[in-house]
């Protein structure tokens, strides 16, 4: 065996495993619970103002890989689970189908759940929707929603209420961007998606997931009809191990539980 | 339900200095679905390939409390390739396993952000070391009466088979295996990618089952019993000559020759 490839390839081996040794351990939510942190700030220092994915039409606040937590492990990082500071593929393929399909929300109310970044909300108000409200439970997703509507130009209404198993009858169109990604919460929300079903019938619901395992065996997806299809793009793939080709899909009324 | 392996106790009786783990991965397909591949990636958490072993004083094993653990570099190796595969369309699901104390769940969590898509704990207490001993793929397939390739450098799907290049003490050897079977790899296989922020708070959320040896009927009562572990001799300073001839006169004195 060559052992200077080996020495070179244990090298480079070291450095991964001291980054998988930061990995996991408790996170320090201490600042994000100080009462004087300031999102907004904490948005603008960690974050860079992006089109580097697959709606370039909309500028976001994201973590890159030229911003100093895309290297952390979820110890360093100060605020717990920044979902809302990726642009998550069922997100993007959501968005990149309203801004390419704009008559699906145009004139229309709009709740998008789960909102992270906003992406998907601020696609449908620039595509003529009468209302938009970007819904997260996270009070700094809400701060990075609203910094990014004030980016592109936009007025989104924004609530941190847990609106999932709500009943929703004013909405015309909702909006799932990558709810899908663990088996429990895969199965809250196909619940709440066939009562709301039940209760309004004209509500249009679309879901976008690039396929993610707890999603692809889920029961509930044989309700569903594929409406497009992308194939994720680089960056996409980078931050998503193992993930190719993201889909749209809607609620179809006309089929039924397997 | 396929056997699990108390490879704590298969310890090698001198510890060397060249960590050389095993590690090994095994597919299975669906039936007649050969794009579907389910991949099932046994990763281990071994000492860190950086700490220097040490023995412990009364030559029973070597000295594991306090001591660095990570990812077996292959396991890491084996991982990649199983992500590389999904990436390409070919596989469908990844699963990680590993058998050992409750810091495996740690480990688990570390290929989940690579690209697992769950994961699977066998508690199983004891020693955990890596013992170097290259039989764990190798055992595996022949208890399942799979075809196995092993020191894998490079894995191609073709048809409904697996083209497999291998490291040889001779060079390389390409074999081609029926799926379903068992391929271990060898350093040159890939790099691992490193998990970034983005894949590990993904990875928190997916689901890692959680088992016992008993639950599977398995029996660990060993059957290997480690005599001593011992240091490896000092190497022998080596001796410079300033001829041939004075080296063949050396070599006839010392007996070699």
């Amino acid at each position: 065996m060559n052992y200077a490839f080996t020495y070179k390839m244990y090298f480079k081996a070291n450095l991964l495993y001291q980054r998988l040794n930061l990995l996991f351990r408790r996170c320090h939510s201490e600042r994000r619970d100080n009462p004087s942190f300031d999102p907004i700030k904490f948005i603008q220092g960690n974050t860079e103002i992006s089109t580097n994915h697959m709606t370039p039409e909309i500028k976001l606040h994201l973590i890159t890989p030229r911003c100093a937590l895309w290297d952390s492990g979820a110890d360093q990082c100060p605020v717990s689970d920044p979902f809302w500071a990726f642009y998550w593929p069922g997100g993007q393929v959501l968005t990149r189908y309203i801004l390419d399909n704009g008559s699906v929300v145009k004139d229309k109310s709009v709740l998008d759940v789960g909102s992270g970044c906003g992406a998907s909300a601020i696609a449908a108000a620039m595509r003529g929707a009468r209302r938009v409200l970007a819904n997260d439970i996270d009070p700094v997703a809400a701060a990075a929603m609203k910094m990014n509507a004030k980016l592109n130009s936009v007025n989104l209404e924004t609530s941190t209420d847990n609106l999932i198993g709500q009943g929703l009858h004013q909405w015309d169109v909702v909006f799932l961007g990558d709810m899908f990604y663990d088996e429990e919460f895969a199965s809250t929300v196909s619940d709440w998606l066939k009562t709301l079903k039940q209760s309004n019938s004209s509500c249009e619901i679309l879901i976008g997931d690039p396929g993610r395992f707890s999603f692809e065996e889920h029961p509930a997806k044989s309700l569903l009809c594929k409406v497009a299809e992308y194939e994720l793009d680089e960056v996409c793939r980078r931050e998503n191990n193992g993930l190719t080709l993201g889909g749209v899909w809607a609620y179809d009324p006309t089929r039924t539980m397997k | 339900m396929w056997p699990i392996f108390d490879y704590g106790r298969f310890v090698s009786i001198i510890s060397s200095s060249d960590v050389y783990g095993v590690v090994w991965m095994r597919s299975l397909a669906q039936l007649h679905k050969m794009a579907n591949l389910r991949v099932l990636v046994g990763v281990k958490r071994v000492i860190d390939y950086a700490v220097k072993i040490r023995v412990k004083p009364d030559n029973s094993g070597v000295v594991t409390d306090g001591v660095k653990h990570s990812m077996n570099p292959f396991c890491e190796i084996a991982m990649e390739e199983a992500v590389r595969l999904k990436e390409k369309k070919l596989a469908k699901e990844i699963i990680a396993v590993s058998c050992g104390p409750a810091q495996a769940q740690e480990t688990i969590r570390t290929a989940l952000a690579m690209g697992a898509d769950r994961g699977i704990h066998v508690e199983v207490t004891g020693k955990s070391i890596d013992g170097d001993n290259n039989q764990t793929g190798q055992m595996t397939a022949a208890l399942l009466d799979w075809p196995q390739a092993t020191f894998a450098s490079e894995v191609t799907k073709e048809n409904d088979h697996l083209k497999v290049v291998r490291e040889i003490d001779g060079g390389l050897e390409t074999v081609k295996v029926t799926l379903p079977a068992v391929i271990t790899a060898d350093l040159r296989l890939n790099e691992p990618r490193y998990a970034t922020l983005p894949n590990i708070m993904k990875a928190k959320k997916k689901k890692i089952a959680k088992h016992k040896a008993a639950d599977f009927g398995v029996d660990l009562t060993p059957t290997l019993e480690v005599v001593g572990v011992e240091d490896p001799p000092v190497r022998q300073a080596g001796q410079k000559v300033e001829s041939t001839e004075e080296l063949v006169a050396k070599l006839k004195d010392s007996g070699v020759v």
